[in-house]
C-alpha cells in the first residue's frame, strides 16, 4: 500500500537536497559524474554512482515493467483557473424562453407543457371520482363491463347514456368538463 | 451635565441600533428581541433610515435587503441559480425559477416572494412588480464533518454543506444590460492610458 506523505517544509527539502548533491561533488569530485580536478586520461563513465544517494531515493524502479501508470494531476489547479473553468458560459445556466401565460387560470406554463395548477384542478376532481366509483363498487375486481357517465347535480341521463354505469357528484359541472 | 449625559445615552441606545423596527419602547434598553443569536449584517442593512430627502432631489428608489441562512445546499451549485437571477425583473427570475430543476430554485422563490411581500407591506413599495434585483449572492453557511462508510471496512470523511442566500430588491425597472466591450474600446482605452502619462519628479 502506497503512503503519501506531505511533508509541509518541501522548499526546504530541495534546498537540502541541492546542498547534498554539491557537497558530495565537492567530497568524492572525480566519482560523482563528470570530471573534478585534471588527473588525466579518465574514462567518461555514464551510470549510476558509486558513493551511496541519501535523499533522492525511489521506489519506483523496483516495480515489474508491465505495471500501468495512471493519470494523476501535476500540479494543483489555482483558483483563478478553477472559476475559469466554472463560471464558463456554457457551464452557466440558460434563461428559458419558452414560458407562456395559461389562458385559462393566468398562471406560468411552459409552451410544450400543460399548465401546472389546471392539471391539478383535474386530477383533484378525478380522484374524488374515483372515491365516488370505489364506494360503489365495494371492492376490487368489480369493474362493469359497461361504460360509466358522470352526471353533476341537476343533471338527468339522455337517451344516449342508456345502459351505462352512472356516477353521480354531489357537486356542480365545473366549466371544463364538457357533457356529451 | 445630567441634560447632557442623558441624550448621550439616549443617542447610544437608538432604536435602530438594536431593536427591531416597530418597538413599542424605543426609549429603553431592555433587549425586547432575541439577542443571543448574533443579527447578521444583511439583516442589519434593512434598518438603516436616511434623513428626509430635499425638495429638488431625484427620488431615492426603495432598497429591501432579504435573506436565507443555512440552506441545505451547495454554495457552488446555489451560485448559479444567484448569477441567473442577477439583473433581471422580480416577475422574469420568478418565471425562470419556476421551472428550473434544481433544488435551491425553489428555495430561491420562497426568498423572493417573501421579500415581495415585505416590500409592499413595509418598505413603502407601490407596485410589486416594479422590483428588480440588484444584488444576488451566496455564502457558505456552516459545514459538519460526518464518516462516510465505504466498502472492506474502509471510511472517509465527507462534509454536509450548507449555504446562506442574500438578495437585494431595489424599486425601478431593471437596468439595460451593458453593451459588450469591443475592440475599438480597448483600443481607445489602450490610448488614453498612454496619453495618460506624465513625468514624475521633474520640473
Amino acid at each position: 500500500v502506497l503512503v503519501l506523505v506531505r511533508s509541509p517544509l518541501p522548499r526546504l527539502r530541495v534546498l537540502l537536497q541541492r546542498c547534498w548533491g554539491r557537497l558530495e561533488r565537492g567530497l568524492w569530485p572525480g566519482i560523482f559524474g563528470g570530471q573534478g580536478l585534471p588527473w588525466g586520461p579518465a574514462l567518461a563513465v555514464q551510470g549510476p554512482a558509486l558513493v551511496p544517494q541519501g535523499i533522492s531515493d525511489a521506489g519506483a524502479p523496483n516495480l515489474p515493467e508491465s505495471v500501468v501508470w495512471m493519470a494523476a494531476p501535476k500540479q494543483r489547479r489555482t483558483i483563478e483557473v478553477n472559476r475559469c473553468r466554472r463560471r464558463n458560459p456554457n457551464k452557466l445556466i440558460e434563461i428559458k424562453r419558452n414560458i407562456d401565460v395559461c389562458p385559462e387560470c393566468g398562471n406560468l406554463k411552459q409552451k410544450h407543457v400543460l399548465c401546472g395548477y389546471c392539471y391539478a384542478k383535474v386530477k383533484e376532481e378525478t380522484r374524488l371520482i374515483r372515491m365516488e366509483i370505489y364506494k360503489k363498487e365495494g371492492g376490487p375486481f368489480n369493474a362493469p363491463t359497461v361504460e360509466t357517465v358522470v352526471l353533476y347535480e341537476g343533471e338527468k341521463p339522455t337517451e344516449k347514456d342508456e345502459g351505462k354505469r352512472i356516477i353521480e357528484r354531489a357537486r356542480k359541472r365545473p366549466s371544463w368538463f364538457v357533457q356529451n | 451635565s445630567g441634560a447632557a449625559w442623558a441624550r448621550g445615552l439616549l443617542n447610544w441606545a437608538r432604536p435602530e441600533r438594536w431593536l427591531p423596527p416597530g418597538n413599542l419602547f424605543p426609549l429603553s434598553c431592555i433587549h425586547t428581541s432575541t439577542s443571543l443569536q448574533k443579527i447578521g449584517k444583511w439583516e442589519k442593512k434593512n434598518r438603516i433610515v436616511y434623513p428626509p430627502q430635499l425638495p429638488g432631489e431625484p427620488r431615492r428608489p426603495a432598497e429591501i435587503y432579504h435573506c436565507r441562512r443555512e440552506i441545505k445546499y451547495s454554495k457552488d451549485k446555489m451560485w448559479y441559480l444567484a448569477k441567473l437571477i442577477k439583473g433581471m425583473s422580480i416577475d422574469q427570475a420568478l418565471a425562470q425559477l419556476e421551472f428550473s430543476d434544481k433544488k435551491g430554485a425553489k428555495v430561491i422563490k420562497e426568498v423572493l416572494l417573501e421579500a415581495q411581500e415585505m416590500a409592499v407591506r413595509k418598505h413603502n413599495v407601490e407596485f410589486k412588480s416594479n422590483l428588480h434585483i440588484a444584488e444576488s449572492q451566496t455564502g457558505r453557511g456552516r459545514y459538519v464533518k460526518r464518516l462516510r462508510c465505504h466498502g472492506k471496512g474502509m471510511f472517509g470523511m465527507m462534509k454536509i454543506s450548507r449555504c446562506h442566500y442574500f438578495v437585494k430588491l431595489v424599486e425601478g425597472p431593471p437596468p439595460p444590460p451593458e453593451p459588450p466591450r469591443t475592440g475599438f474600446d480597448q483600443a481607445k482605452e489602450y490610448v488614453q492610458q498612454l496619453r495618460n502619462r506624465t513625468l514624475v519628479h521633474t520640473l
